[in-house]
């Protein structure tokens, strides 16, 4: 019997070839409904193929078919992290080509609103993203204060979520006294103590540094290749903000700082966003201090509906709301690109009006379109795991990137 | 033990004084004093099977996580510490094959209909589905696009459905109640 | 135009749309100011180029994004919308070319990597091809979709919907089958000259005028009323004589005294369903339905 060699390979020899995993679509760490294709060396990212459009709805489609006012809830239901934000880039832009006056209350209103809507979304954001890299506590004490928003949207339009409170030429109803001082105290109380004790387990953590400080490093050139905005741009050294830079309502007169980071990171982009809910909550305090008494919608009937009590008088105002409820109101033709710092970056809205009453195009800019897009060249090198860090500082929501 | 009693300290009968809004029920204590009895009597409980399983069923209803879209946000908000969904024994999971409930939670688009049924056919049996919201009920406001299903039960058989745009989360902690009481009676013909 | 809105106020957009017209020379084929935005057309084939000199030259560094419009009515009947943004000089701009389904519009991803997608989309949703793009697959739509649902010949429907078959055991496409058709409604005014025929008026517009008649009728004397005094002797008959208990408001008498009359009732109305296959409606069919119950349950 003779000496028989082995003959199956050993370690040595072995060929690792790249090998390609799905990510998705129903995975907890992908925020919604995102797929991703994966190629990986071990368990170094080689390549990333995004695939999205898995909550595709045919909004833009939707909205050509509908009457101005019935496509404005069809905003709250894109970004449903941040949906007041989604609202104030439609209603400027139906302003916008109308040419329509805001009454300075709500201005203000609006401006408060947005703030909160600010806090709330990232307080969902941050929540997910320290509980995508291990952490668990402060997401509870996060969604507290998100149920308090939660409960102020409420009061003022009477739904948790989807408001629909945001209306050409002002907002629909006006907010009572209560609300607003309840808010106040809210901002001086609770919102610090939850807020800043939720931080102070998160910030300075070693496991949270380690798993976010120098991830997805991008440069201030590649920023604006890729058509980044919001926190993405600004944790880039990029002090870009729409707010400051191109105001909308009564944004002129707030007095806020941009945060700004330097390293263009992961924990940057966290950072950025744990100062931004500081300073929304100075913004709030500002609009709370400042706001003034008078009408919370313009005067203009041929926009804005008249109250009920009017109707139960007045003719005139009784054909004015049927013919709002009914046909709703022209818009002159014209088209115009209306874009506002909603809390996840740039939100645009690309209305094209033919004269009628329904939008002839409404493209919407979704912020995450272009983020999600970098995540390739982003995550590019690094571990498998830092892809669910990278994913949450981006903040995606797939409401908005698929529309 | 513990009796209810009024302003004077007389105590309540429960049959005669139906008790104003807010007022506490107390729990059934003859109830717990006779299990507690039979347990340290004879040191083991006796109940029917039927009984056994639709405890544990209704008692631990581990919940898939399938967020789709808006309603996913309210779908969370009910774990949160404010509502906190665990009281009832329902948790979320993020495998199928660990889960006994999928929440279907915002709009059911054509391109992720075979996703959700994939992770359908994964679930161990018994399993239910819970329709959260307009867009899974019936395709609500999306009825009419070209690329939203219009309702989830098209691809999965529902149990419960829980209306809203988007409900609430009492509204589907109410949802989760109903479906435990569906699970209880099961195999009965009371409806 | 004074500016009432309160929209984001960027940058002055005076003398931007003549230095910009002037730089790029014949590449611009028209250009408008409206709105409060500059839209500049430009030459299909020298897209890029143009925003190449924008990019460079007058510092619009970001493409915030790229809009499909379709105007079916047109020759070229595609627009490709990029939007411009300058973030040192605070400035918007709108820049668009003309295509049609088999023009293709040369791709700006060799200036900015973000309109990888962005073209996608348009290519997507619109079907415009863009030469030069190398990964220019569907991005939004499902897996196999066919057509480009944002043109406006596309039904808002789709032509397939989904179900579960439990013969295959997989998730199958059908032709929409809708319970209830999407409902549009005409809200044009049909006193501000509607240019079709209104429903329910289609026997009017055949007819070209009403014939004239040979005797008008008015009402200017007694006789042509038809009435006379007999008449009024009849209108001045009570009803009925009012009720001692009170009265009905507006009708004088409030029981009017009941009157025999040798006619029968009239009976239930002979059954007229528009189904007529269907048989009569009402009690038999509740009987035969509630006979053949217990089977189908």
């Amino acid at each position: 019997m003779s000496m028989q060699l082995e003959q199956s390979p050993t370690t040595g020899d072995d060929v690792i070839t790249n090998y390609t995993i799905n990510f998705g679509p129903q995975h907890p760490a992908a925020h919604g409904v995102l797929r991703m294709v994966m190629e990986l060396d071990g368990e170094i990212i080689e390549r990333i193929d995004p695939h999205v459009g898995l909550l595709h709805r045919g909004t833009e489609k939707l909205i050509e078919h509908k009457t101005y006012l019935q496509a404005l809830p069809y905003f709250d239901r894109l970004d449903y992290c941040s949906p007041l934000a989604m609202e104030h880039s439609y209603v400027l832009a139906v302003e916008k080509l109308l040419n329509l006056e805001v009454p300075l209350r709500a201005q203000y209103l609006r401006v408060l609103f947005s703030e909160l809507t600010r806090i709330c979304n990232h307080m969902l954001n941050m929540g997910s993203h320290v509980m995508d890299v291990g952490a668990m506590t402060p997401n509870l004490w996060l969604f507290e204060i998100r149920e308090d928003c939660l409960n102020f949207f409420e009061r003022a339009s009477g739904a948790r979520m989807h408001s629909a409170w945001y209306r050409p030429g002002g907002v629909h109803q006006d907010v009572p006294l209560k609300l607003l001082t309840d808010i106040a105290d809210w901002l001086d109380t609770r919102l610090p103590r939850l807020f800043e004790d939720a931080m102070s387990l998160v910030v300075d953590n070693r496991i949270f540094k380690q798993r976010n400080v120098d991830i997805a490093i991008v440069s201030k050139e590649d920023a604006l290749a890729w058509g980044f905005s919001g926190p993405m741009i600004r944790a880039a050294g990029v002090p870009w903000d729409l707010r400051k830079s191109q105001p909308y309502d009564v944004y002129d007169r707030m007095d806020f700082e941009v945060p700004v980071g330097t390293a263009s990171d992961c924990y940057d982009r966290f950072m950025v966003r744990v100062e931004e809910v500081r300073q929304s909550a100075r913004i709030m305090k500002q609009c709370l201090r400042e706001i003034p008494e008078g009408p919370i919608a313009s005067s203009d009937r041929k926009v804005v509906p008249p109250k009920r009590a009017e109707m139960k008088s007045s003719m005139e105002s009784l054909i004015h709301h049927f013919k709002l409820y009914t046909e709703g109101f022209h818009v002159p033709a014209g088209e115009v690109y209306v874009a506002t710092e909603s809390p996840k970056g740039e939100f645009g809205v690309y209305l094209v009006s033919d004269g009628s009453n329904k939008p002839y195009r409404c493209k919407i800019r979704p912020t995450a379109f272009s983020h999600l897009q970098a995540m390739d060249f982003m995550s590019k090198g690094h571990m498998l795991p830092d892809a669910t860090a990278i994913l949450g500082a981006i903040d995606v929501v797939f409401g908005e990137c698929d529309r | 033990m513990s009796t209810l009693v009024n302003s004077a300290g007389q105590p309540l009968a429960r049959a005669a004084h139906p008790g104003p809004a807010g007022a506490v029920t107390a729990p059934d204590q003859s109830f717990f004093k006779d299990l507690n009895q039979e347990v340290s009597d004879k040191g083991f409980l006796v109940t029917s099977t039927e009984e056994l399983f639709q405890w544990a069923r209704t008692g631990s209803l581990w919940w898939m996580t399938f967020g789709l879209a808006c309603c996913a946000v309210e779908m969370i908000h009910v774990n949160m510490p404010r509502y906190d969904m665990e009281r009832f024994g329902a948790a979320p999971r993020a495998s199928p094959r660990q889960s006994d409930v999928m929440i279907v939670a915002g709009t059911l688009c054509n391109k992720m209909a075979p996703a959700l049924r994939k992770v359908y056919d994964q679930m161990s049996e018994p399993k239910y589905v819970i329709s959260m919201g307009s867009c899974a009920n019936g395709g609500g406001y999306y009825h009419y696009s070209y690329s939203v299903v219009r309702g989830c039960d098209r691809i999965v058989p529902v149990d419960i459905y829980v209306p809203g745009c988007p409900p609430t989360a009492e509204a589907l902690l109410y949802g989760v109640m109903q479906l435990q009481r569906k699970i209880r009676r099961v195999g009965t013909v009371e409806r | 135009m004074t500016v009432l809105h309160s929209a984001p106020r960027f940058a002055s957009n005076e003398g931007v749309r003549e230095a910009l017209t002037g730089a790029l020379g014949a590449k611009v084929v028209a250009s408008k100011e409206d709105h409060g935005e500059i839209v500049l057309t430009v030459e299909r084939a020298e897209i890029e180029n143009a925003l190449r000199s924008l990019r460079d030259d007058f510092g619009y560094q970001q493409l915030m994004e790229i809009a499909g419009v379709d105007y079916p009515s047109r020759a070229e009947r595609f627009e490709v919308v990029y939007m411009l943004l300058s973030v040192t000089k605070n400035h918007r701009l709108l820049v668009k070319v003309c295509a049609a389904e088999n023009t293709p519009v040369p791709t700006v991803t060799t200036l900015w990597p973000v309109a990888g997608w962005l073209e996608r989309e348009v290519f997507d949703m619109y079907g415009v091809i863009f030469a030069g793009n190398n990964d220019l697959r569907r991005i939004l739509t499902d897996y196999g979709f066919e057509g480009h649902p944002f043109r406006k010949d596309f039904p808002l429907t789709g032509y397939t919907e989904l179900r579960y078959s439990e013969e295959d055991k997989r998730v199958v496409y059908e032709p929409v089958k809708l319970a209830q058709d999407l409902r549009s409604f005409d809200f044009m005014s049909p006193w501000e000259g509607a240019d079709y025929v209104l429903p329910g008026d289609e026997k009017a517009a055949e007819k070209p005028a009403t014939p004239p008649v040979e005797e008008k009728k008015v009402t200017e004397t007694k006789a042509d009323t038809g009435a006379g005094e007999k008449a009024n002797e009849k209108a001045a008959d009570k009803v009925a004589p009012a009720a001692p208990t009170g009265t009905v408001a507006g009708q004088g008498g409030g029981d009017p005294a009941p009157v025999t009359t040798d006619k029968a009732e009239p009976g239930a109305p002979e059954p007229t369903g528009d189904r007529p296959d269907r048989g009569a409606t009402g009690g038999s069919a509740a009987k035969e339905g509630s006979g053949s119950a217990p089977e189908g349950s």
